[in-house]
């Protein structure tokens, strides 16, 4: 078993692979030997089931590549059931060839062994080309196993007009922040610097992450669990203080009170991912030339830590007959500069790719922005976004727990703090029941 | 949908019991008769709120949904608003319509035959095994479609069926519900004598099936037929794993597409809530049309039992 064994050589899933082939679930790797080359001239037919619509980037491949048709097709987004079918598929033997997976899942897709070694087919020549944290989030045991595609670098979007009404400073520091929402708590009648969404775990990973914490780390076959590290529980103390005080209020983000909200100005600022313009731009048109962009507020002053909020990849799920032309496909969709202007248009986020922001779509003022060219803080956050954050191969079960404590806390019962510390207790006993090694840090 | 149609068969007949049992002068109606119908208004309002919202919904802008009262008209482009629903990405949301039809009339109608003519057998031929059988049916009934539709899309991937019509077609074709209430139906509405008659008579079973039960259990048959049309029609899962061509899915799993796109592009908002209200507009005129028949079937049958 080689193959299965280099596969699962990173991190500690290595040690998961008997208990993997236990439950049934490792899958494709049997069908690896269905890979068949190319001749020349034969046509291949590769099936890519993604939920961002790139209906007109692949009729573009379609058109100059006439040996590889790609077969685009659109399915339920990730959490309405994409990832359960691409299981499902996997587990059926009959995987599409290339597949949408975000980052923070992909350590699932590697648990059930379900991605395609791209460093095996020379992906490896291509890393100059990717942006490092992104291609980093991809490599498993040294082995690069999908091809970045997206993510989302965090800035804070703020209302230049609400803050300028109010005679408030955009804050540079954490500190600066805290003092302007007392300020706008004052000032604003009844708005808010910001409203704090105790249901989405993933936007507030990306402040531990900025503070330098790692809820995830591996050491050998083991997995060391984190999330109530000193750097992770003093942003946890620092949002806390914040919700004791009223100074934020409490929304649900991304869904209909919020665009309200983003339409009224009951939050003057939102510290959101780059991919987040579109929402704003769409769905609340009338705020057009009130919002700029800024750089996250930091630690400590001088410092321009960023982290980042969601993103993905687009992987070669195990048992594709085709995984070299797959491979050509999904480099060329991710760093060919008409493909990305596609895929900007389709709002797909901040490029997995290194680009020329002057020469790219995303290098244009915005008249939203109040001709702003807002990009250059993401590009800016992009760069410095740290590289080693990991997730945990758990990880959809940790973003509930968190969801679950997290919403304790805001509606008054407990704190952030404490949260933490019982997601550490659950992310641990998530992994032993998956029969992986783990501890606490 | 449903409280509307208990509302409308169940006020008719209310008065007759009330003027029966209090044949003294009235001074109004009786207070239990004001609560009935506060309480069934009160329901009806609470069915209804949803699909009053969303016609509202869909006449307005990404950004009015969000921005103004949920419950009247703000700037209302309807038409506009649909013809976008109908022509956003190749006119792909027409043929989610006809997909749903397809799922749900053919899968409809071929299981509704089923259940009748096993629910018919069940009720009037004795045979070995026939409580057995029936009593599987039974436990079928209790069966969550969501746990079947795992281990079908296996199966099916061994036969090269899935992302195919036939995935959704053939699961729709069995009801065990169907099955269990054309028995109960047949049971009481299609007298043993008749049956008798007809074979006297020199009819054969398939002709006493076909030209002389079906018609007197149209009544339950409509029952069932709406049931299965709706539930396939609203099925979610099913299609979820078994397809993943988009030119091939129902409404359902089509707009929840869209749906998953909406971070990316505010405008299927929009979209979405308008191809909701294209896709409830099938469903409200089958209830509509078809609930006469439900209605007189569902008396007949418990008066005769």
């Amino acid at each position: 078993m080689p193959d299965r064994r280099s596969v699962l050589a990173w991190g500690a899933a290595a040690a998961a692979a008997p208990a993997l082939t236990a439950c049934g679930e490792s899958a494709g790797a049997a069908r690896l030997t269905r890979q068949t080359k190319r001749k020349r001239g034969q046509k291949v037919n590769l099936v890519f089931w993604t939920w961002v619509p790139l209906q007109k980037t692949v009729a573009l491949w379609n058109r100059t590549h006439p040996d590889i048709h790609v077969d685009l097709q659109i399915v339920p987004g990730a959490t309405n059931g994409g990832y359960q079918k691409m299981h499902a598929s996997l587990k059926a033997g009959s995987p599409p060839d290339l597949a949408q997976i975000e980052y923070h899942t992909l350590p699932e897709f590697m648990l059930v062994n379900g991605l395609t070694n791209l460093s095996e087919h020379g992906a490896d020549k291509l890393k100059d080309e990717y942006v490092d944290w992104q291609w980093k989030q991809c490599v498993f045991g040294g082995r690069l196993h999908a091809i970045p595609q997206a993510s989302g670098p965090m800035a804070n979007f703020y209302r230049k007009d609400l803050f300028e009404r109010w005679d408030v400073e955009v804050p540079r520091t954490w500190d600066e922040f805290r003092k302007a929402a007392i300020k706008i708590k004052k000032r604003g009648g009844g708005s808010r610097i910001t409203a704090f969404p105790p249901t989405n775990a993933m936007w507030y990973a990306s402040f531990p992450w900025q503070r330098g914490a790692r809820w995830i780390r591996t050491e050998g076959d083991t997995w060391i669990v984190d999330f109530n590290s000193k750097l992770s529980l003093e942003v946890a103390d620092f949002w806390d203080g914040l919700l004791q005080d009223e100074l934020i209020t409490v929304q649900p983000d991304l869904q209909s009170g919020w665009y309200r909200s983003a339409q009224t100005g009951h939050f003057a600022s939102w510290l959101g991912a780059q991919w987040g313009d579109a929402l704003l731009r769409g769905n609340a048109p009338d705020t057009k030339g009130d919002w700029r962009v800024a750089p996250l507020p930091q630690w400590e002053e001088g410092q321009n830590a960023s982290a980042n909020w969601g993103g993905s990849c687009t992987a070669i799920l195990q048992g594709s007959r085709h995984p070299e032309e797959a491979l050509e496909f999904a480099h060329w969709l991710n760093t060919d500069s008409k493909s990305i202007d596609l895929l900007v248009a389709a709002g797909y986020g901040w490029p997995g790719a290194r680009i020329d922001l002057e020469k790219s779509a995303l290098g244009k003022r915005d008249p939203f922005f109040g001709n702003q060219r807002y990009n250059e803080v993401f590009e800016e956050s992009d760069g410095q976004i740290d590289t080693s954050w990991k997730w945990a191969p758990t990880n959809t079960q940790s973003f509930d727990h968190i969801k679950d404590a997290f919403g304790r806390a805001a509606a008054g019962r407990g704190t952030l703090v404490d949260a933490l510390n019982d997601v550490q207790g659950r992310v641990l006993d998530d992994l032993a029941a998956k029969g992986l090694k783990a501890r606490s840090a | 949908m449903s409280a509307t149609t208990t509302s409308e068969s169940l006020t008719p007949r209310a008065p007759a019991p009330v003027r029966a049992a209090a044949p003294t002068p009235q001074r109004g109606p009786r207070p239990g008769r004001i609560l009935l119908i506060a309480s069934l208004a009160i329901a009806a309002c609470y069915f209804l709120l949803p699909v009053y919202w969303l016609i509202i919904a869909a006449t307005k802008t990404t950004a009015k949904v969000y921005g103004s009262s949920g419950l009247w008209f703000d700037s209302p482009q309807l038409l506009h608003n649909l013809g976008q629903v109908l022509t956003y990405d190749d006119g792909i949301y027409l043929h989610w319509v006809l997909n749903s039809l397809l799922y749900a009339g053919v899968g409809g109608l071929l299981a509704t035959l089923l259940a009748a003519a096993a629910g018919f057998a069940l009720a009037k031929y004795r045979f070995r095994g026939r409580e057995a059988a029936f009593k599987a049916v039974l436990a079928g009934v209790l069966l969550p479609h969501t746990a079947l539709a795992l281990p079908l899309y296996l199966l099916f991937n061994k036969m090269g069926l899935t992302n195919t019509y036939w995935a959704i077609l053939i699961p729709s074709l069995v009801s065990p519900f169907g099955v269990y209430l054309c028995r109960i139906f047949a049971e009481s509405a299609v007298d043993d004598t008749l049956l008798e008659a007809a074979r006297v008579d020199g009819a054969h079973e398939g002709r006493i099936f076909f030209g002389l039960v079906l018609r007197i259990m149209s009544p339950a048959l409509v029952t069932v037929f709406l049931f299965q049309f709706v539930g396939i029609w609203n099925n979610y899962f099913l299609p979820l794993v078994m397809l993943s061509d988009d030119r091939k899915y129902p409404i359902t799993l089509g707009l929840t597409t869209w749906q998953a796109a909406q971070d990316r592009l505010p405008e299927l908002v929009q979209y979405t809530i308008g191809g909701a209200f294209l896709s409830v507009i099938p469903l409200a005129v089958a209830m509509l049309v078809l609930q006469r028949y439900w209605r007189t079937g569902l008396t007949e049958g418990s008066v005769k039992g």
